[in-house]
């Protein structure tokens, strides 16, 4: 065990030593760092002008955070995605592959320097974040959550990419799916999601019950309600609603919801998320909610009652969440299975002695 | 070497076959190589000797036959076969951005020596090869002939016993070649078994003790690379007077073939009938100054082997020429 240890140590550091060439790679990173700088500054800015209070670096953390996970899932295909395909092209996969070193410790080793890789992405921008972390209101729990779903995004998007440059054997086809695959989830589901509700819709009535204004006498100048309150007849009517309750399992699949899913979400006294990762998790959490197809808004029994909005049965966002369930993890799951199956295809692949070959391609 | 090792061939392929789809690489390849000897292997181009060397080398699974590498099966036990085999292969491939000194120390790693241990086998293969004045530069700087010799560092890093070199001599200047000779034959000393696949057949000539003829995909029997050898074959006979060999020849009955500056070429049977010419020559009184085959035995068998064969393939790639060089 330890010797497997120590050969994919090797590995790895062969691997940054190798992929990272040093000048591109500081300007990378420093780009990284200045972009991010400069996103926080202009962030704290406007926050500044709302006059909203420190504790909205909740706000800018999170916002910090979503830039990482776009950046580094935009960079880390490119470092990646021609690990092992790219090796063999320049001769150099075979020259490992006569050594002691297993399949499993070349494909892992690359797979974790990728993700080591993709990391310092996230170190370019600690700085940033350390700023919203001392101006206070990000909370130990956020931070946690966010930080490791964000790390465990980077390393599936590394090893889809080092998957699918063992899977496939031209590297720049390899580098493009990889790409293909990050997008798919980060925009496709979006995509799916919307045409998919759109698709399913079915028909809704809405019965209203509202006030006669016109009889009841003076009105109260506290409620704005007549004297004597007088209902109308109830109007009926049909309409078609998109079902996003039907479809909003393809959202869980979204790593950028999985990361606002998995955040805890805070919520300020009126009931509203005081994050962006709440108010994106308030979007997957709106689409459950299920749509009936009768329903009655009975504004005249709801003044009677004393407010005639309660008969809309409105709800704050932090209601909504307490009536829906969280997805992130069956979303984590879903990327962590991804994962596993592209490094494990790409072990299989890249054994030795090969049965087959990848079409077209030299083994040396 | 102990005698007990000198019983198991480094080196036993029988039937062994691959072919990729439709492309029969190797058909039939048999064959043994003995402990501390050199064996060359010699083909056309496309006759499979890469192929084969990939089978040897665990990377590739042949679809029949049987191979064992030191005693070990490439299929059944590659970590054995590895531990015991180092490999050159003909791709030049090396880490661009590592250095020439890290990248011995990492394959040594690679092969779980320690650090230590690395460090100084590095530092004796970097010796050995002559890149000392190159040892701290990334490996990208390096011509082809030094990254041909990084390669062959590479492929001793774990002091194998068996030893695959695919076309070691492609790129290196002349002194480089006799360096190499010189250090194959050393190993070869040491009872390590070297198989060397080269183009250069005046090359293996010297460094060879037996070979190997793989001609699209199957290797020559031996009765019929004896065969080969027995064939009438030209020998270059040079004379300080040119008109009195010409003279001789023809008084003994010798059709002489062309002439140029190196001389003229002489059908001859075998070394019997070499010597009893030349005998006969000097007694005739032609002050003879250079006498011999006018190619080298591999390349002789080897051309003979393609011709009958009737493959045009690669029949004419080693030139005449680099022959003569590598005789000096």
């Amino acid at each position: 065990m330890n010797r497997y240890v120590d050969t994919l140590g090797t590995i790895v550091r062969l691997e940054l030593q190798q992929r990272i060439r040093s000048t591109a790679w500081v300007v990378l990173v420093s780009v990284v760092f200045v972009l991010v700088g400069v996103v926080t500054a202009l962030l704290w800015a406007s926050l500044a002008a709302f006059g909203t209070a420190a504790r909205d670096s909740a706000g800018v953390y999170s916002t910090i955070i979503f830039f990482v996970l776009l950046v580094g899932t935009l960079v880390t295909p490119a470092i990646s995605g021609a690990a092992i395909n790219g090796d063999r092209e320049a001769g150099t996969l075979a020259t490992t592959q006569v050594t002691l070193a297993s399949a499993s410790q070349i494909v892992l080793g690359k797979f974790l320097a990728a993700w080591t890789v993709a990391l310092t992405f996230l170190v370019a921008s600690l700085p940033a974040l350390l700023f919203t972390l001392i101006a206070g209101g990000v909370r130990g729990d956020t931070l946690a959550a966010s930080l490791g779903v964000l790390v465990l995004e980077l390393g599936v998007v590394a090893a889809v990419g080092v998957g699918l440059s063992g899977l496939i054997s031209r590297p720049l086809f390899s580098v493009v799916t990889t790409y293909l695959v990050v997008a798919a989830l980060s925009i496709g589901t979006l995509i799916a999601f919307t045409l998919g509700g759109l698709a399913v819709q079915t028909q809704t009535t809405q019965t209203t019950i509202g006030i006669d204004y016109s009889v009841g006498g003076e009105f109260d100048p506290n409620t704005g309600l007549p004297e004597e309150i007088v209902c109308l007849e109830p109007m009926s009517y049909t309409y078609t609603t998109p079902r996003f309750d039907r479809v909003w399992g393809i959202l869980a699949a979204n790593p950028y919801i999985v990361l606002a899913d998995a955040a805890p979400t805070t919520f300020d006294r009126n009931g509203y998320p005081q994050d962006l990762f709440g108010q994106i998790a308030l979007g997957v959490r709106t689409a459950q909610l299920p749509v009936e197809s009768e329903s009655v808004i009975d504004e005249c029994a709801a003044a009677k009652a004393g407010d005639p909005m309660l008969g809309y049965g409105f709800e704050t966002p932090e209601q909504v969440f307490e009536r829906t369930v969280p997805s992130w993890f069956v979303g984590l799951v879903i990327h962590l299975v991804l994962a596993a199956a592209a490094l494990a295809g790409a072990i299989a692949r890249t054994r030795t002695p090969a049965g087959s070959l990848p079409t077209g391609s030299r083994i040396a | 070497m102990n005698s007990a090792a000198a019983l198991v061939p480094a080196i036993e392929v029988e039937g062994v076959a691959r072919s990729f789809g439709d492309v029969h690489a190797v058909r039939d390849a048999s064959f043994t190589v003995q402990p501390g000897s050199v064996t060359a292997l010699i083909g056309p181009n496309g006759s499979g000797k890469t192929t084969l060397l990939l089978m040897l080398a665990t990377l590739l699974r042949p679809d029949a036959g049987t191979i064992r590498i030191a005693g070990h099966d490439p299929v059944a036990d590659p970590r054995a076969v590895r531990q015991a085999m180092g490999w050159m292969p003909d791709v030049l491939g090396s880490w661009g951005s590592v250095s020439v000194r890290r990248t011995l120390e990492i394959t040594g790693r690679l092969y779980e020596l320690g650090t230590e241990a690395a460090r100084s086998r590095a530092q004796q293969l970097i010796e050995l090869v002559g890149l000392d004045a190159l040892a701290d530069q990334p490996t990208r700087v390096l011509s082809r002939g030094q990254k041909q010799r990084l390669s062959l560092a590479r492929a001793l890093v774990h002091e194998p016993r068996v030893l695959l070199l695919d076309e070691p001599a492609s790129g290196l200047d002349p002194a480089a070649r006799v360096d190499l000779r010189v250090l194959v034959r050393r190993l070869a000393g040491e009872g390590v078994a070297v198989l060397v696949s080269s183009h250069v057949l005046a090359e293996l000539d010297e460094m060879a003790d037996a070979a190997v003829y793989l001609d699209r995909g199957a290797t020559a029997s031996a009765e019929r690379v004896e065969q080969s050898r027995a064939q009438v074959r030209d020998w270059r006979v040079r004379a300080l007077d040119p008109a009195a060999l010409m003279t001789a020849l023809t008084q003994l009955g010798v059709t002489a073939g062309a002439t140029d500056h190196l001389g003229t070429l002489v059908p001859v049977a075998g070394e019997q009938e070499a010597a009893a010419l030349l005998a006969r020559l000097v007694g005739a009184g032609v002050g003879i100054v250079d006498f011999g085959p006018a190619v080298g035995d591999l390349e002789h068998t080897f051309l003979d082997l393609a011709r009958g064969s009737d493959a045009p393939a690669g029949a004419a790639d080693p030139a005449p020429a680099s022959t003569e060089g590598s005789e000096r």
